[in-house]
């Protein structure tokens, strides 16, 4: 008898990334900006002031400016880039995620990450969760007050496309479940007491992810009188994951750095 | 057009009420009453919202004590029946004003909310609990007048929500929320429960209050448009436009033909990738995780569309102020037309399917009704509206971009929406089928868009903004009618920004939803209404 293909079946051919070749982020996706290595010569002002959440800063040496950008406050608007075309430019590689604030900022004179697809992060992490937990990683999510974005993409990961249970993880409904926190929004005041009584509820050891630009510094909506200016003013946080929304690619490095994490205790 | 019935409304309205107008003026299809006597408010709103059968738009406060004119409190009225007309009723105030909550429910909430934000006192309100600000919040503090500084901190204070109480045998209180067990916003619900009956809900909402519109009056006006964007991540471009049409029309600049089917096309592909979203979680929520999974696919394959089209896979950053940033070139053209051919037939096959199921339709039938004079008297819009026949649409009614071409029904056309209006019950099934439809024709409107004028993207503002105008911008996102309503001030800044999106009115009808459903069905009711936290709390 002929076998009947996925299609007929499913309606649907499998759709899932499988490929560990399959980078399909597209080219002119705006991940993350990036400086033109040659020094910059006009006036620095009038770049600092085109940035809406002040994520850009320059040092103040006379005969060169060395211009950083803080990954965690960059909405990736693009003002920047139109202020100084020559100068600042926006690839479609996204930022990275990372262990400590500081790193969120890049110089630019300095260097960038590894570029690893969906399915190779997948498969690392799934062999430390065998690892580390036996068999899989609970993750809650908590919302302190996004926009929605980032629930988009975090729901994107558990889509057929990504289906990101087939790494070991899944999502729980209680925080008493959980081992990984992932914290989107700037922790607006009116979420802040619901945020740590979350974490007082997560059983250690546990492991907080803040997701996203308003998470990690506030973003746009900054720190003012209904926000805190990101998830670390509220709860100890462990992982910074920038963008804004960050993507389903990004995500993923957060949580095997996350697992990391977990697996080195804490360093 | 709107010039005639402008004329017309203001005749009646001077007509009747002459001695108790001050003065009126026009903007556009806006047309301003300015009151003499705050005491005048409910006779005038009352005439404006029964007899010439307008629905209430929003409420503006305004601080304007700096510019010697106190508060002042806009009620907003639009006709909604193919007469593009607001009527303001301007009335200057001091620290109350009559409230209209008895005669128009759906001003209960403004009400409260400019309780909160500017402490001022609604007479006879019925409800003067806290909205925006919570328990922890001191009571004297009013975020938007304008000596409350932006960064200021407030001590936390102890005190507990009034929440009301359903007594009796065998009733019990279950309470869910702020953190949810799904991966949604936060918000809390308190249901009052017999057996698994729902005798009562209560939403407490604003947990994702973040200062948007105090916020926005300390920015750049083109960093507000970011911040429109971000108002919810889902509706970036239904909040931008509305937050540029605004600023467009305080600056009296028309925007180029291709600018505006641009951001056509862009709020078509907005709606569709976010129906995507809510026909899966009705197909979720209904326990029927196969249909959810291949409208997932269709809705990230809509999503990678986005992000090759624009660069953002929500969408963000599309819109500028007097055009677009975002060009439609001839290869995204061909982008777009090769993914809308895939998506369509694999679109109809899903639906195919679920119709199919017994067990699905069952599910939805007659679940999360919502009855036609509840959602008539709470201001209910969008497909909220639609699905008990209420046939609002700001793309018909208030025109904006290029809808107008596409809006335009033969006269049997109208007639067959109307019978249909007429047949549509109020249930999931019916949000279920009208946004199946709203898919069908969003393809429609992309389709016939994508023949493009070439007359550039945008057309440059003046550098320098007239201080102290207004106007009101408005759009229709996936959830319903978004209306933006944007004051300059002095030196290129923003003295006012308003913001009332579709959720606002709409969050209220779930707790008529769900009466009588079994809690079970509240995550179904839920999802099939689409109601965003973010958008409601600003």
């Amino acid at each position: 008898m002929k076998k009947k293909s996925d299609k007929a079946i499913l309606g649907n051919d499998i759709e899932t990334v499988r490929s560990v070749d399959n980078r399909s982020i597209s080219p002119n996706y705006r991940g993350s900006i990036a400086f033109n290595v040659e020094s910059f010569n006009g006036n620095k002002n009038s770049i600092l002031d085109s940035c809406p959440t002040r994520a850009l800063s320059t040092s103040n040496d006379d005969k060169q400016a060395t211009f950083a950008v803080d990954h965690g406050k960059c909405i990736m608007c693009g003002y920047c880039s139109q202020a100084a075309p020559e100068f600042i430019t926006i690839q479609s590689k996204p930022a990275s995620p990372v262990k400590l604030k500081k790193q969120l900022s890049e110089y630019s004179n300095s260097l960038t990450q590894s570029e690893k697809s969906f399915e190779e992060v997948g498969n690392e992490l799934r062999e430390k969760i065998k690892k580390m937990f036996g068999r899989s990683l609970a993750i809650r999510e908590v919302d302190a007050g996004s926009c929605n974005g980032c629930e988009i993409e975090i729901t994107a990961l558990n889509n057929p496309i990504y289906d990101i249970e087939r790494f070991g993880i899944h999502f729980v409904a209680s925080p008493r479940h959980a081992d990984v926190l992932l914290v989107t929004g700037p922790a607006s005041k009116n979420m802040e007491s619901a945020l740590l009584q979350t974490y007082e509820s997560t059983p250690g050891p546990k492991i907080v992810i803040a997701v996203g630009a308003c998470a990690c510094s506030g973003g746009i909506f900054g720190d003012t009188y209904a926000t805190t200016g990101g998830i670390d003013k509220v709860i100890p946080v462990d992982v910074y994951i920038p963008g804004c929304p960050p993507r389903p690619e990004v995500l993923i490095q957060g949580l095997l750095l996350a697992v990391d994490r977990m697996i080195t205790n804490g360093k | 057009m709107n010039k005639i019935w402008i004329e017309k409304y203001k005749k009646d309205i001077l007509g009747r009420f002459e001695n108790k107008i001050d003065k009126t003026w026009e903007n556009y299809n806006e047309l301003h009453l300015f009151l003499k006597s705050e005491q005048d408010i409910p006779k005038i709103c009352n005439y404006v919202y029964s007899d010439l059968v307008t629905r209430l738009t929003t409420m503006i406060c305004t601080d304007e004590r700096k510019l010697g004119n106190g508060f002042v409190i806009r009620h907003v009225f639009g006709k909604e029946n193919g007469e593009d007309v607001f009527i303001f009723v301007t009335s200057k105030i001091d620290e109350s004003y009559p409230s209209i909550a008895l005669t128009i429910p759906a001003a209960i909430l403004h009400e409260r909310e400019i309780h909160d934000m500017f402490g001022i006192i609604p007479i006879d309100n019925p409800d003067t609990r806290p909205l925006v600000l919570h328990d922890h919040w001191d009571k004297d503090t009013f975020p938007l007048r304008k000596d409350f500084g932006l960064n200021t901190k407030i001590p936390r204070q102890e005190r507990e929500y009034p929440f009301l109480k359903v007594q009796g045998e065998r009733i019990c209180e279950i309470s869910v929320g702020p953190v949810h067990a799904g991966i949604i916003e936060p918000g809390h619900f308190r249901f009052s429960v017999m057996g698994e009956n729902i005798i009562n809900l209560e939403t407490r909402l604003f947990y994702a209050h973040k200062g948007t519109e105090k916020l926005a009056e300390s920015m750049k006006i083109d960093d507000v448009l970011l911040l429109s964007e971000r108002i919810a991540g889902d509706e970036s471009i239904a909040n931008s436009t509305a937050f540029c049409q605004s600023i467009e029309k305080i600056t009296s600049v028309t925007i180029p033909k291709r600018a505006q089917q641009i951001r056509t096309i862009f709020g078509e592909l907005e709606r569709l990738y976010n129906h995507m979203g809510s026909l899966a979680g009705i197909s979720m929520d209904a326990g029927f995780p196969f249909g959810s999974a291949r409208l997932n696919i269709l809705k990230e394959r809509l999503m990678k569309l986005n992000e090759s089209l624009s660069g953002s896979r929500i969408l963000f950053g599309v819109n500028r102020i007097g055009g677009v940033r975002c060009d439609i070139v001839d290869e995204s053209r061909k982008i777009l037309t090769e993914t809308m051919e895939s998506i369509l037939p694999d679109f109809e096959n899903i639906v195919t399917l679920l119709k199919s199921k017994s067990s699905f339709i069952d599910r939805l039938k007659d679940t999360g009704m919502i009855s036609k004079q509840f959602a008539h008297d709470l201001g209910v819009v969008g497909v909220a509206a639609r699905c008990i026949g209420i046939d609002v649409d700001t793309r018909r009614d208030h025109p904006y971009s290029t809808y107008l071409l596409h809006k335009k029904e033969t006269p049997q056309e109208v007639m067959q929406r109307e019978i249909s209006m007429q047949k549509r019950k109020g249930d999931v099934l019916t949000r279920f089928e009208v946004r199946v439809q709203e898919v069908r024709e969003s393809f429609d409107i992309i389709r016939t868009s994508l023949s493009l004028e070439n007359d550039g993207l945008y057309t440059s503002i003046p550098h320098n903004l007239e201080p102290f105008k207004s106007a009101l911008g408005y759009a229709e996102s996936h959830r319903g009618q978004t209306v933006h309503w944007v004051m300059t001030g002095e030196n290129n800044s923003i003295f006012r920004y308003k913001v009332r999106t579709a959720s606002f009115f709409n969050w209220p009808i779930i707790e008529q939803a769900v009466l009588n459903d079994i809690v079970p069905d509240f995550p179904l009711v839920n999802k099939s209404l689409d109601l965003s936290y973010s958008g409601n709390d600003l």
